[in-house]
């Protein structure tokens, strides 16, 4: 025989059912031997599984979508493909006016660039930091050079990027520098230095900059980035730690550049 | 600077993992459970000005499912593929009787191996609403929404999924053993 309670039961497991049908269920389902089983398999099913591999969206595909996501609000991409119907009506009117639209479109466009492209390089950038960062932290990818020792690390970015940006161990503070990585960004080769926090890996990235200063603080894909500038020099930190924590490592890095300059 | 990327990220990418978790269920191999989800983040992307408030992860489980059937289609039309979904629910026992497999006897050694290919080789409709309901933790009116049917067949299919799941799962990690 079946308990003809059994979907009420399953719903109650659920959750899908109110405080007062709940109440009067619990009744039933205490002199009712079907229901207490049905209750206790969906218990083991439910953390049998939970229990299963939880599957992470990998970071390489994480990293694909948001240069997809980029591609897809490029300016670029929408203007494009439009002005074949009016090239017959140009042609009617006489060549010098064409001229001028011609510079005039080119005034236009040079704004445009200006204004719409250079924001959208720098997005670009944060992107590729998160990027850099996600990639590092697969197997065997996060750094060249293993010291804790900032003789050592130092001198090796002579040879492998092109700037040499301020490395300090700070593991009495909480910071292990746990060795650097030349990354190639912006078209150039910059310089990381990697530090461990608890069970965080921040990666702190400089390159010589020329395009308009980054955004102090931000986030992509739940990465958390600081960037700021010594000179002509830009550093961005990038980790999943909390915001304390990444400024707490900024803090002492800004105060050791500022250190480096006097001395 | 750009608005509807930065709210995107905000609103939409927080639910990637369960995205991913969701095509890994769905799709036969784990490269097309990447296509799947590129291609459904990237729709949900066109078409986010479209959410309006309504829950994001509900919203992108949706449209990862529409994107697997219609890659499924054309996928159909290239080649006659059975697919597992001419299933008769009261052919209970037909199921059970799946073929264990050469790995039958290890499978004790490996319970969280065995559950996977228990819930890999149900029937489609009902290990979406498994999926939905117990790693998702979705509730009845979300997973009608998201597999577009009414809340009353959701919880004939959430039971035959139970079921089932319970009847396949001890043909093979205990019967082997009997």
């Amino acid at each position: 025989m079946t308990c003809a309670e059994l979907p009420r039961t399953q719903a109650y497991f659920d959750q899908e059912i109110d405080a007062l049908s709940a109440a009067d269920l619990e009744g039933h389902i205490g002199t009712c031997a079907e229901c207490q089983v049905l209750l206790q398999d969906l218990g083991t099913a439910r953390s049998a599984l939970r229990a299963l591999e939880p599957h992470a969206a990998p970071p390489e595909l994480r990293a694909r979508i948001l240069l997809a996501l980029d591609e897809e609000d490029s300016p670029a991409a929408t203007s494009s493909g439009r002005p074949v119907r009016q090239a017959r009506a140009w042609r009617t009117r006489p060549f010098w006016l064409g001229a001028f639209g011609g510079m005039g479109g080119t005034v236009v466009a040079a704004l445009l660039a200006f204004f719409l492209i250079a924001p959208v390089l720098n997005h670009g950038m944060l992107d590729d930091l998160v990027a850099a960062h996600v990639r590092s932290l697969m197997p065997d990818h996060l750094v060249d050079v293993i010291s804790t020792d900032r003789h050592t690390v130092k001198p090796w970015f002579a040879g492998h990027a092109d700037v040499s940006p301020v490395v300090v161990d700070f593991t009495a503070q909480g910071y292990r520098l746990v060795g650097g990585r030349a990354d190639y960004l912006d078209h150039q080769r910059s310089a990381v230095v990697v530090y461990e926090h608890g069970a965080h890996t921040i990666n702190v990235f400089s390159w010589a900059d020329h395009h308009p200063a980054l955004p102090a603080t931000t986030t992509r894909s739940g990465y958390r980035m600081m960037c700021w500038r010594v000179k002509d020099l830009q550093y961005c930190a990038v980790s999943d730690t909390g915001w304390d924590e990444l400024q707490g490592l900024v803090t002492l890095l800004q105060d050791a550049s500022a250190r480096d300059d006097r001395g | 600077m750009n608005d509807k990327r930065s709210r995107f990220e905000a609103e939409v990418l927080p639910h990637l993992d369960a995205a991913y978790r969701f095509a890994r269920w769905l799709a036969p191999s784990p490269s097309e459970a990447d296509d799947l989800v590129q291609d459904a983040v990237l729709r949900a992307f066109r078409g986010f000005e479209g959410l309006r408030g309504a829950d994001a992860k509900a919203w992108l489980l949706t449209i990862i499912r529409n994107c697997h059937f219609t890659a499924q289609r054309q996928q159909q039309r290239r080649a006659f593929v059975p697919l597992p979904e001419d299933y008769d629910e009261a052919d209970g026992d037909a199921m059970v009787a799946s073929t264990p497999g050469p790995e039958a006897v290890s499978i004790s050694r490996d319970q969280r191996r065995a559950l996977e290919r228990v819930l890999a080789e149900l029937p489609e409709e009902q290990r979406e609403v498994l999926i939905l309901r117990e790693i998702e933790d979705m509730d009845y009116r979300d997973i009608a929404a998201i597999t577009n049917v009414p809340i009353g067949t959701v919880m004939s299919r959430l039971s035959r999924a139970r079921a089932a799941l319970k009847a396949r799962w001890l043909t093979t990690v205990e019967g082997p053993v009997k």
